[in-house]
């Protein structure tokens, strides 16, 4: 019986002076969403590991950037990137993640990053 | 004003983590994964960080408009010009978990006001910015700035307008954050370096305003350990 080979240097070879996330540019092919769309964070189930944070978890948010293109980190924590993703940059209005956050700061805002797995429009 | 408010303490302890990290470390060597010399590279490698880039890089941004579109459109392009290579000066040559290659410039405005953490653990762009403040990587902070931001930035000493937006930035994935923030008033016609100089890691991170005269960052007090690490 052989070995199973696997290659645990793959992503050095791939990313070795171009950078991460720039070695996965173009990979992802075209983005859902643009710039300014309104999207709803999905409550996916994540029992291993997710860096979706779970008070954004079926939150309304607006696309202010699309970021980058990589694996999202549900795939590259078990060393899976074979399926990058657009990376969006969203802005959620406080009071939408914190009912009762005062009225008085009705601008204030908080801005992370989803891979696109993790929106549904709005 | 400034020394009137209440600051957020840290604890002084060496942490199970400290012991855990040096009990893995050794472990990774004995097995091959690295070798001492390498941890050795690292190490001296994480030495040379520090703020002055970031700050190097704000003071060119107030002074060159052109610059300062470079720096909020490519943070890693505008990084070459204050010496940080985000790819290659790394000892990997491509980043690492904790430090990938993607830095973002956040342009304050008076109607704007960025601050940076991350909830989930405590990324940070160390390239740029050298070793976090502690503090950053207390669950005090990650867990309230995201809910009480405002309370959070009075206890640092910031308090803003009502119509001035606070926008968190909640650094979770590849990208890394500096905060630009708002040329103060009374720096008219200061020099590179004399503007650098205000620029803190603080006002970097988003949690305090430059302003001229102000050079330091504010001292955090440090309150005993209930159980400390008995050595």
């Amino acid at each position: 019986m052989s070995k199973p080979h696997y290659d645990r240097e793959h992503h050095v070879k791939k990313a070795t002076g171009i950078g991460d996330p720039q070695c996965f540019k173009g990979e992802a092919g075209p983005a859902k969403f643009k710039v300014g769309d309104k999207v709803r964070i999905k409550d996916l189930p994540d029992i291993f590991y997710s860096r979706t944070q779970v008070y954004t978890r079926g939150a309304p948010a607006t696309v202010a950037e699309l970021v980058y293109e990589s694996p999202a980190a549900e795939d590259e924590s078990w060393d899976n990137t074979d399926n990058p993703v657009w990376f969006y940059s969203v802005v959620f209005k406080q009071k939408d993640l914190w009912p009762d956050y005062p009225d008085t700061f009705a601008n204030d805002t908080v801005e992370t990053e989803l891979p696109e797995r993790w929106l549904e429009p709005l | 004003m400034a020394e009137k408010h209440k600051r957020a303490p840290m604890v002084d302890e060496v942490s199970e983590f400290e012991v855990l990290e040096i009990a893995v470390r050794e472990l990774a060597i004995e097995k091959g994964l690295f070798t001492a010399e390498d941890h050795q590279h690292w190490t001296e490698y994480m030495h040379t960080l520090g703020p002055l880039p970031a700050a190097r890089l704000v003071a060119k941004a107030w002074l060159d408009p052109e610059y300062k579109k470079l720096a909020v459109k490519d943070g890693v392009k505008a990084s070459l010009d204050v010496g940080v290579d985000w790819v290659n000066s790394m000892p990997t040559k491509f980043g690492t978990p904790s430090d990938y290659c993607n830095l973002r410039v956040l342009e304050d405005t008076p109607k704007l006001k960025h601050v940076v953490v991350c909830t989930l653990c405590s990324c940070y762009p160390r390239p740029i910015l050298g070793q976090s403040p502690e503090w950053y990587r207390t669950p005090n902070y990650r867990r309230r700035l995201v809910r009480w931001p405002r309370q959070v930035l009075a206890e640092f000493g910031l308090q803003l307008p009502e119509d001035v937006e606070v926008r968190v930035e909640d650094s979770n994935q590849k990208s890394r954050f500096i905060v630009l923030p708002v040329r103060p008033e009374g720096t008219e016609g200061w020099t590179e370096d004399q503007l650098a100089e205000i620029v803190t890691r603080d006002c970097l991170i988003g949690v305090a305003q430059p302003r001229p005269g102000k050079t330091v960052n504010d001292p955090r007090p440090v309150r005993p350990a209930i159980n400390p690490y008995k050595h």
